[in-house]
């Protein structure tokens, strides 16, 4: 089972997928609420894999996969493959249920404007609830 | 018919450090008292599922209240708060909670608290033994440090990130309907408290050399805890728990931070045996 698990690909970083997945966090009503006032570029990587969500007024306008060093980003989030397939699961184990809670607990790391990133909390948490059902479909 | 619930609510007067507070508490049931206390930036309210519970009102008189600066209860009058930074400490909520079961005659009542409420249970059974029956301590550890974040107390920060980050402290298996109970009350306080109440919860309640001193012939010591809480995670509350000579652990599964609000369906079946047993001991 676990190394199913492990092998799973980590969606928001595959090309063939971005489209779909920014379009269905787009659509989703709690988000659409959410991230009324947001507009921040947000930096995931997996192990050393990354993509820029980058997010104006609301929308996720673009998954721009692969940036380069000159992309600019206002906070990141962070954590190995192994541990962003954990924090993915219809039902994560403890810990990995929480983006809180797996940096304090776990060995996913946040930064940068963390004072974006809490200010708009409610929109990151619902943006990662969305990635985890799509993550499974 | 009109749809009511047991639950009555009053206001009482009480003096603590020279200064006066108009307290209020829920109240439901009859019998043992059972003085419930709630987390850190929240109130009573957290305690509705139980004292709707009438297999434990049918046997206990249940009783939340609601601190000083939390819910219902009002800041003084006869104080100029605002010219101080509001901070929960440890001397004012061990002889708010004496004085607060003194006031309503409340004998030798058991206590249960969770998460602040919980590490109180345990300075309640060290420093006040003769007060208690028993306390349950939900959520309850020795010493939880390195929680006392700037962010839970920013101008930059609205209370929506505490709606956000006190949700994701729940079970992702809770009923989500409750796990946003949790949220939409933490977003109803005061912007100081929750970081205030933090200045206890984080900081001064270090139990860490005394556990061994809490005399469980006097106390009766229980202490649960959520598996998905990563605040007081279940190996810092079972290590506690193994320190006091005569507690019971319980390791609560698919529970998070707050077991008695997110989904009191499954706490019951935690909660209801240790509850017969005080009643069975009484």
């Amino acid at each position: 089972m676990w190394e199913e698990i492990f092998t799973m690909k980590i969606r928001f970083l595959d090309p063939n997928r971005v489209n779909q997945i920014r379009d269905y966090i787009n659509s989703d009503p709690e988000f659409k609420l959410a991230a009324k006032y947001m507009s921040q570029d947000i930096l995931l990587q997996v192990d050393e894999k990354q993509c820029i969500l980058k997010i104006r007024d609301g929308v996720i306008k673009d998954i721009l996969l692969n940036p380069s060093p000159m992309d600019q980003w206002s906070f990141f989030i962070k954590a190995p493959e192994k541990s962003w397939e954990l924090f993915l699961q219809p039902t994560p184990p403890p810990y990995f249920h929480s983006l809180f809670g797996a940096t304090l607990r776990e060995d996913f790391q946040f930064g940068g404007d963390v004072e974006a990133m809490f200010a708009h909390y409610w929109a990151t948490l619902r943006l990662f609830a969305v990635i985890r059902q799509l993550q499974h479909e | 018919m009109l749809k009511t619930e047991a639950i009555t609510g009053k206001y009482i007067y009480i003096t603590i450090h020279d200064v006066e507070y108009r307290v209020y508490f829920e109240e439901s049931g009859e019998g043992i008292p059972l003085l419930c206390q709630h987390t850190a930036g929240s109130d009573g309210r957290q305690w509705r599922h139980l004292m709707n519970d009438k297999e434990v009102t049918s046997e206990f008189r249940v009783i939340a209240v609601d601190l000083p600066y939390h819910g219902r209860s009002l800041p003084p009058e006869s104080k100029e708060w605002w010219k101080e930074e509001y901070k929960l400490t440890k001397r004012f909520f061990l002889d708010f909670l004496i004085e607060f079961s003194h006031a309503l005659d409340l004998e030798r009542p058991v206590f249960s608290g969770c998460s602040m409420g919980g590490h109180i249970a345990l300075d309640l059974a060290l420093e006040h033994p003769e007060e208690f029956r028993a306390v349950i301590g939900l959520q309850a550890a020795d010493f939880t440090p390195g929680l006392d974040l700037i962010w839970f107390d920013h101008p930059r920060i609205s209370a929506e990130f505490k709606y956000a980050n006190l949700y994701e402290s729940t079970a992702p298996t809770s009923p989500e309907k409750y796990r946003r109970e949790v949220g939409w009350i933490y977003s109803q306080s005061a912007p100081p408290v929750f970081r205030g109440d933090l200045f206890y919860y984080s900081v001064e309640h270090d139990l860490s050399e005394k556990l061994q001193q809490i005399d469980t012939s006097r106390v009766a010591v229980y202490i649960l805890a959520g598996e998905y809480d990563f605040a007081s995670t279940p190996e810092m509350c079972g290590q506690t728990a193994s320190k006091i000579k005569g507690a019971e652990f319980v390791k609560m599964k698919q529970l998070g931070h707050f077991p008695v609000t997110e989904n009191y369906e499954l706490f019951r079946g935690y909660l209801l045996p240790i509850l017969k047993k005080i009643s069975k001991n009484r």
